[in-house]
């Protein structure tokens, strides 16, 4: 899923710069606080491992192999700030080392693999666990799974979402077009995402037996008073703020499509003559972007509502029980 | 001077089983002393104890006259050099030099410059200063890592296992390197051989303390050792063997010069015998 | 091990170690910050370019820069190679949608920002790299770990290795597909063993590192000031790059 320099808008790859580099800020300052050196090196090691792990194949089916993530593995690790920093240094590594992302394209890349994936990761993670506990002994594990595969397909449908979106404000200079970036990125991620649940699973479940220590959930700090340090003071609390995070990230990107001026329908006949020229293919999908447009802000909104008010119902005390 | 002193120390593991018990040992300025004990017999977790990485521990431990602490342990680190057994773990600058500076930087030592050059000398490294370490080899890599310890000038050496992984040439030329150190140090080892060349006494550790006296001293109890899970090295198992056989001497021999003095007194013995 | 191999998009690659050229060429003596704050520019630039003569003049300007880092041609070529796959994914659905034309600036583009950092990287060394960003305020939390990261690498990917080895040794030949459960099995498995060594080393090494005083902040010893060469060439990569995005923007007509 890296982006190299050159592929997306660059109003699009603004935005994601800027939208990284305040998370990052964030989490850097966040991490000042609760961490020493000692985490330092194990952070450091665990990226080595996770840079290691993107390189391992596994089988699809037909011959072909996807890779993993890792995001949702780290924030299960070490928690969902350490494990933003630490994708972000694996990007920064693997763009500047083997040009596999960019510069310009760093700001979209780190939002999509290390801010929304682990975001998205760590926080299913935390509110399947206290479901799924309860209702079978390899609870924990169907938790994690879904987690990952959550933060794999989610983060695919962001990257889709840009270069969707990079595509309609630029005339087709610049982005995929989104009735083939869409579908293309959700399927072949919907199926990776399973490679990547499978194998998160098995890796935390092999941690987790032959060395407890390694897997350090990350401490919850009370800080604030009141309301607010019941919110801070719960994991499920927390991790619906991520869902939220992730959502509102993906907001700015929705206006920028949408302010194009027209609304969906319009717009793609506007693209439609766009694509009349040199075409050779035509679109499998008429409904184009206004479809996805909308379902991206249907999907995400429902399951940010929905999860959102799981973790305040937890955070009043009422609901599944168990942090 | 005391530069290190350790009272009745102890230590548990998290999961409860025992590491260590009863420790008693004291080190005076200049000595070199051993530790010997079969792996598993609690030398490494002594040596990161010293170093302030295992804590709660019984007992008192004291390193050049301060007691250590969590408070302590930096101060305590600043006067100790600690080489890992694995030097992958201990070096990670880009060129030899800087990782050899790495140490006196850190700790704001003056005069960086003289104390990186002293310490590439010492060991022999200057010509590598260039060069990245982790092209180099095993031995080298020791080396550098000693260097890089030297450089902080260090009240007390801790070495873990120096000579695990060596092959024969490198392991003679750090033994050789370690004797003409002076340096007051302490060494982790089942290497009886190369302790008996280095050290002047040692201490038999399985988790408690075994037996105490100069390498001599322990070679002559080869049975205390075995029931410790050391075996004699060759020198003085060969003069045990054929002292069975009748050739006997007054003490079994541990160093080459040792030995060579011995075997002539018999060879000498026999051939007056003879006559 | 001197080398590190890097996998992108499926295919295996392997970069020899690129730090060593770097001493001995001019351009790996340049101050890292001037040639970080150079080619970014270069970069960010080329970016947004549309034109398609504008374009090409930025290739032919990554391949001039790559032929001033004095890395050699083949490791680049190689490290170009690697990072195709993806560039011509993202080419090749502009070509079937928006044809061509758009397709070739599309790839031309995104070219000319490979080679420049592939020349970056490898004219610099990596450390030399980071620690660079660390003296342009990148803070230390992110240059440590991309320091401490990289060191890594090379050592975890070698267990890796070892362990892939051995697998092969017994007959693993990666699975048929994800419903292979022994086959995803045996990948978590490895997967999960270089992570758990991983952990441990991690352990020691911050041991290690604190016993020499380590207290969050790597910077290197031999630090260089800048010159005139520095300077210099910072500012015909800024120059550059700043004319083709006046023409770009059309402040400037050609």
């Amino acid at each position: 899923m890296h982006v190299p320099d050159g592929l997306m808008d660059p109003i699009v790859a603004l935005v994601g710069t800027v939208e990284f580099l305040v998370v990052v800020a964030v989490a850097l300052a966040l991490s000042a606080r609760k961490t020493g050196e000692k985490d330092l090196p194990r952070v450091a090691v665990l990226c080595a491992g996770i840079f290691v792990a993107q390189m391992l194949n596994f089988p699809i089916g037909g011959g072909t192999t996807g890779h993993l993530i890792g995001a949702a593995l780290l924030a299960i690790m070490i928690g969902p700030t350490l494990a933003i920093l630490g994708m972000t240094v694996v990007l920064i590594i693997q763009a500047l080392m083997f040009g596999d992302g960019g510069v310009t394209a760093l700001g979209l890349n780190g939002l999509n693999m290390a801010i929304i994936a682990p975001l998205v990761g760590w926080g299913v993670y935390n509110l399947v666990k206290p479901i799924t506990k309860g209702l079978s002994r390899t609870g924990d594990s169907v938790a994690v799974g879904i987690a990952a595969w959550a933060s794999v397909f989610v983060s695919a449908a962001a990257c889709a979402a840009e270069l969707a979106v990079s595509y309609a404000i630029s005339d087709g200079a610049y982005g995929i077009a989104g009735a083939f970036a869409v579908p293309a990125m959700l399927g072949y991620h919907l199926v990776i995402g399973i490679g990547e649940a499978v194998i998160t699973v098995g890796v935390i479940a092999y941690v987790s037996k032959v060395s407890p220590g390694a897997l350090r959930r990350a401490a919850v700090t009370k800080s604030a008073k009141g309301w607010l340090s019941n919110i801070t003071s719960s994991k499920v609390a927390l991790a619906s703020s991520a869902i939220l995070l992730v959502f509102a990230l993906a907001l700015p990107l929705y206006f920028l499509y949408s302010s194009e001026g027209s609304d969906g329908l319009e717009q793609t006949m506007v693209d439609a003559e766009v694509e009349e020229r040199d075409q050779i293919l035509s679109a499998p999908f008429s409904y184009g972007e206004s479809y996805f447009a909308a379902l991206f802000a249907g999907l995400l909104g429902f399951l940010a509502v929905a999860l959102v008010a799981l973790g305040i119902l937890k955070a009043l005390g009422r609901g599944p029980a168990g942090n | 001077m005391v530069v290190l002193e350790l009272k009745k120390l102890g230590y548990r593991y998290e999961d409860g089983t025992l590491a260590l018990k009863d420790v008693d040992l004291t080190l005076e300025e200049g000595e070199k002393v051993a530790v010997l004990g079969p792996n598993g017999a609690g030398k490494s977790t002594l040596m990161h104890l010293l170093a302030g990485f295992r804590m709660p521990f019984e007992g008192d431990v004291s390193v050049g006259g301060v007691a250590l602490e969590e408070k302590s342990a930096d101060r305590i680190r600043a006067m100790i050099g600690f080489l890992f057994q694995d030097p992958d773990d201990q070096i990670f600058m880009p060129t030899v030099e800087e990782d050899v500076a790495f140490g006196p930087r850190n700790l704001k030592l003056d005069d960086v410059d003289s104390r990186v050059k002293r310490g590439m000398d010492s060991v022999g490294v200057s010509t590598l200063a260039d060069r990245a370490p982790h092209r180099l080899s095993y031995g080298m890599k020791k080396r550098v890592a000693i260097a890089g310890l030297l450089a902080m000038d260090p009240a007390l050496l801790l070495l873990d296992e120096p000579t695990s992984g060596l092959d024969p040439r490198s392991r003679s030329e750090l033994v050789k390197l370690l004797k003409s150190m002076k340096r007051t140090m302490l060494i982790a080892t089942h290497d009886l051989e190369a302790a008996s060349e280095i050290v002047d006494r040692a201490l038999v550790l399985n988790v408690c303390p075994v037996m105490k006296g100069t390498m001599r001293d322990l070679a002559q109890a080869g049975d205390v050792l075995r029931s410790a899970g050391l075996e004699l090295p060759p020198l003085p198992m060969l003069f045990e063997t054929i002292g069975q056989k009748g050739y006997e001497v007054d003490a079994l021999p541990v160093t080459m010069d040792q030995a060579t003095a011995e075997l002539t007194r018999v060879i000498d013995r026999e051939g007056r015998r003879r006559r | 091990m001197p080398m590190i191999v890097g996998h992108v998009r499926g295919h295996s690659h392997i970069l020899p170690d690129l730090d060593e050229h770097s001493k001995s060429h001019w351009f790996g003596r340049l101050d890292s910050r001037a040639k970080i704050v150079g080619i970014f520019s270069f970069v960010v630039v080329c970016a947004l370019l549309t034109k398609v003569e504008l374009i090409t003049a930025s290739l032919v300007l990554a391949v001039a820069i790559a032929a001033a880092s004095g890395a050699p041609v083949r490791s680049l070529a190689k490290a170009y190679a690697a990072a195709f796959p993806f560039m011509l994914l993202a080419s090749v659905s502009v070509f079937l949608f928006a044809g061509i034309e758009r397709g070739l600036e599309m790839l031309g583009r995104t070219s000319a920002c490979v080679i420049a950092l592939l020349a970056l990287a490898s004219g610099t060394g990596t450390f030399g790299l980071f620690a660079g960003l660390r003296r342009l305020r990148v803070p230390a939390t992110i240059s440590t770990l991309l320091m401490l990261t990289y060191r890594y690498i090379l050592v975890v990917s070698e267990e890796f290795f070892r362990m892939r080895t051995a697998r092969k040794a017994r007959g693993f030949g990666g699975g048929r597909s994800l419903l292979d459960k022994y086959a995803l099995n045996t990948i978590s498995f490895t997967a999960g063993t270089v992570l758990v060594r991983a952990t441990a080393r991690a352990d020691r090494v911050y041991e290690a590192l604190r016993c020499r005083g380590f207290s969050g902040d790597i910077t290197v010893w031999r630090t260089s000031s800048l010159g005139r060469s520095d300077l210099v060439f910072m500012a015909v990569l800024l120059l550059s790059s700043g004319l083709l995005a006046a023409i770009q923007t059309g402040w400037v007509q050609w």
